[in-house]
């Protein structure tokens, strides 16, 4: 136990309300050590809130609160409500989220902060303005502000305040939720260092930080909980978890956030993948790699490593394929050209990979050889648990598919729009005839065509080379696949047609959880769309990386110069 | 079916005049037997009897209606012709699918194979031919379209050739599809225009050949085809001395200008517009 402050077991949060009874935390466990800030992160309704509620014992009467909260070994939640006041604010103490009506308005700062002093400490006057005025200098206000109201403050000096206030009894563990959320970022970062300062300078207080915001979360803190509907599905070290999210979630919240990707599109988390709840996984509804006994069983959170617990049955974001020691060498005159030589290629489920290399750098073949077209001299392809052979994936449904560079010749000019994007369907005699027409106007309605009688009848010699690479788009989702290989799809597109493509892509990607793997010589595209990026130079593949790593701080030479020259023009 | 007529519409004055020319040609063989008052093997009046209003086209040396001999031989010709087409074009592009299709052994026998026909010098070899099995009509048919399958067969094998590169019939195939579907969902659309020109040059090769033979003396002595009136007009010593070959030459002669002549402009029209040169 040694070191640990707080120790919360099996903790569970019921609400009571006219419309019955609302489970906003099942069963969470986690410990604090002294001195150690961890943070909670999750949407709102997450119920990040309700637990610093709990620990506080703030919550109202209409709360039902079960577990153990044990602080230094007492159980809080079998303490009177007299008892918990000792331990309260002195002890754990809250900074609430930042809003007008948590300072009262007619009481000046002054009155206010010495206020709790004196409840919590039994001090005279003299001493009790002192501590107020070393208190205001440490949180970096001028002491003019004391005699001032809470409304003729700006935020940031609430939010200041505030913390002057959690504080002032000096507690064991401080509780901080969403200190920052309606700052603008010159206070948001002062408001960051406050905190770190104080916990450096004072003797070593623990903090528990709750918050939506991921910058702040990675300055602060040293781990972190990720919180869905009231269940932790994953836990670890801050900065691992921020740099390899392994639960669908996480990497959706990280994804979502601007400061993490300052170059792609963003695109939150999926509202729902499916129609039905189900009774199992709390993440069911919105996962991307779901299976049916994912809406019966309600995973645990288990050690994935050291340090990293995860709450999936699947073990945590899967890799959807995996391409080992590909090699590839075409001999030409006797000149033998190695195209690639032993690549490696994972690719996770519900990413885009991109593949950027220059032309001749062996892109295609690789793409080839991992969608079964060609066969390697070496190595092998495994996809979802399988070893890919004789197009069995391509042929059937949640498998891999593959859209081609030029939409003209990918697709019989003489077919109606309906037969080209059915061909897969009708090849492979999947559904009944009514259906396929069925899932044809899904699917157009989903790639953003018409799908009126007297469009989808039309030749697809008649539509421009856009409309053709949607139909092509629509010909590989029909078979709803679980990775897309999209190979230089929006080369032989204009600019606005191929950012309609690539945005139209990205949704589709985000709503229907497939991962893609992109192939392109084109830098703009691939740090626009991508999550990862593996930078290909004669048939090596030279480095891999996270797409914000990859572009900022690549570290081999070739990617050096590929991402000088690829941007220089817009420069 | 929609297709040609959307097709036949686009068709210019000459090309129109051909079809309807072509057309009367057709009803014209079709109710021969309706549309003249005297059998074509019998005769029934005078022998070398100028036009009148009864024989419209006089009679021959026999006295048999000439006018009915016309339009029973337009029977024979159009029997002759279609057949041929249809079973020179049908087998033609059936063997040019296979072949360039498949490849490999298949294409190398077959169009071996259509080397051979082609080596073979095609009149002396349909005159013998002719002898050997006796002309009947159905024998020259059949020799005939022995001797047409080759270009259709080529044409086709070489346009399916360039089409089964093309990514989409790669897509289909990767999706598992087989050769019945590419065939008919992909390949037939692209040939269809190669293979209905090439049927309408079959048409008229046949006509002309048949009435080649048949003017040799080499067809059907019992179907009398315009080649065969010809013949016998031809072979009437010293036609060209009294004035029969006005009406006994010339009928037969016109009837198979006009037939040819339309259907070789519908072929050209189709060509026009199909953008296509065979």
């Amino acid at each position: 136990m040694g070191n640990t402050l707080l120790k919360v077991e099996g903790l569970k949060v019921n609400y009571f309300s006219e419309n019955g009874k609302i489970e906003a935390i099942k069963e969470v466990s986690f410990n604090v050590k002294k001195g150690e800030t961890i943070g909670i992160i999750g949407e709102s309704g997450s119920g990040k809130t309700s637990i610093a509620m709990a620990i506080t014992g703030l919550l109202e009467n209409n709360a039902e609160v079960k577990g153990k909260i044990i602080y230094e070994g007492v159980n809080l939640l079998d303490l009177k409500e007299e008892e918990i006041n000792n331990y309260r604010w002195n002890k754990i103490a809250i900074v609430f989220q930042n809003r007008l009506d948590v300072l009262n308005p007619v009481l000046t700062i002054k009155e206010q902060i010495t206020e709790v002093i004196i409840r919590h400490n039994n001090l005279c006057k003299d001493e009790v303005y002192k501590k107020v005025r070393n208190l205001f200098e440490s949180i970096g206000l001028s002491k003019d502000w004391l005699n001032r109201y809470p409304h003729e403050l700006s935020g940031g000096m609430r939010q200041k305040v505030l913390i002057a206030m959690a504080l002032a009894c000096e507690p064991d563990l401080l509780i901080v939720d969403e200190p920052t959320s309606s700052l603008d970022a010159d206070s948001r970062s002062e408001i960051i260092n406050l905190l770190k300062g104080i916990q450096n300078s004072n003797r070593k207080f623990s903090m528990i930080v709750v918050s939506h915001d991921l910058t702040l979360i990675k300055e602060l803190t040293f781990k972190v909980l990720v919180l869905y509907s009231g269940h932790i599905l994953e836990e670890g070290i801050t900065r691992e978890v921020i740099k390899n999210p392994l639960h669908p979630y996480t990497r959706g919240l990280l994804n979502s956030s601007p400061e993490l990707n300052p170059y792609q599109d963003l695109w939150g988390i999926p509202i729902s993948l499916k129609e039905e709840k189900g009774k199992g996984c709390p993440f069911y509804q919105r996962c991307n790699q779901a299976r049916i006994e994912c809406s019966e069983q309600v995973p645990k959170l288990k050690n994935l490593s050291l340090e990293r617990k995860v709450a999936c049955n699947r073990g945590g974001i899967l890799t959807i394929l995996e391409a080992k020691g590909i090699c590839k060498k075409f001999t030409y005159k006797n000149r033998v050209i190695k195209a690639c030589d032993n690549c490696n290629i994972d690719i996770k489920s519900g990413e885009i990979v991109a593949l950027v290399g220059q032309s001749g750098s062996g892109k295609t073949t690789l793409a080839n050889i991992i969608s079964g077209f060609s066969k390697a001299d070496n190595g092998e392809v495994v996809f979802d648990g399988n070893k890919i052979e004789n197009f069995k994936e391509i042929r059937k449904l949640n498998g891999l598919q593959i859209i081609f560079q030029d939409p003209f010749s990918s697709i019989n000019p003489n077919f109606t729009i309906e037969e080209a994007i059915r061909e897969p369907l009708d090849i492979l005699k999947i559904e009944t005839k009514d259906l396929r027409k069925e899932k044809v106007k899904k699917i157009l309605t989903d790639v953003q065509l018409p799908v009126e009688q007297s469009f989808v009848k039309k030749k697809c010699m008649e539509l421009s080379g856009g409309q053709r690479q949607r139909v092509a788009i629509a010909r590989g989702l029909i078979m709803e696949p679980k990775i897309l290989i999209a190979d230089e799809i929006c080369s032989m597109l204009d600019p606005s047609t191929k950012a309609n493509m690539l945005r139209l892509l990205k949704e589709l990607q985000n709503k229907k959880g497939f991962s893609m793997l992109y192939i392109t010589h084109d830098l703009n595209i691939a740090r626009k769309i991508s999550d990862r990026v593996f930078v290909m130079y004669n048939g090596n593949l030279v480095e891999s990386g996270n797409a914000y790593e990859i572009f900022n701080k690549p570290k081999c030479n070739y990617t050096k110069k590929l991402i000088q020259k690829g941007f220089m023009k817009a420069l | 079916m929609g297709r040609i007529i959307n097709i036949i519409k686009d068709f210019s004055l000459v090309g129109k005049i051909s079809l309807i020319a072509l057309v009367i040609i057709l009803i014209i063989a079709i109710f021969a037997p309706y549309l003249s008052k005297y059998p074509h093997d019998k005769p029934v009046a005078s022998p070398l009897k100028s036009p009148t209003k009864e024989h419209i086209l006089g009679t021959d040396d026999l006295g048999i209606d000439l006018w009915a001999q016309i339009i029973h031989g337009a029977r024979i010709s159009l029997i002759v012709g279609l057949g041929t087409a249809l079973i020179a074009g049908v087998g033609g592009s059936t063997i040019g699918i296979l072949a360039g299709y498949f490849g490999g052994f298949i294409d190398k026998f077959l169009m071996r194979l259509a080397d051979v026909m082609i080596v073979l010098p095609e009149l002396p070899t349909m005159i013998v031919l002719g002898v050997f099995f006796g002309s009947s009509i159905y024998n020259i048919i059949i020799v005939l379209s022995l001797f047409s399958w080759i270009k259709p067969a080529r044409i086709v094998r070489s346009k399916t050739l360039s089409i089964k590169e093309e990514n989409f019939i790669k897509i289909a195939q990767i999706y598992g599809a087989k050769f019945h579907y590419i065939t008919i969902k992909h390949i037939m659309p692209y040939i269809f225009p190669l293979i209905l020109i090439s049927f309408i040059k079959l048409i008229n090769r046949a006509i002309i050949a048949e009435a080649s033979l048949s003017f040799l003396g080499l067809g059907d002595p019992t179907s009398k085809s315009w080649g065969l009136i010809l013949n016998y007009a031809i072979n009437f010593s010293g036609i060209y001395f009294t004035p029969y070959w006005k009406w006994w030459v010339l009928s037969p002669l016109i009837a198979i200008t006009i037939t040819v002549v339309s259907i070789a402009i519908i072929g050209r029209e189709f060509e026009k517009i199909f953008k296509l040169k065979i």
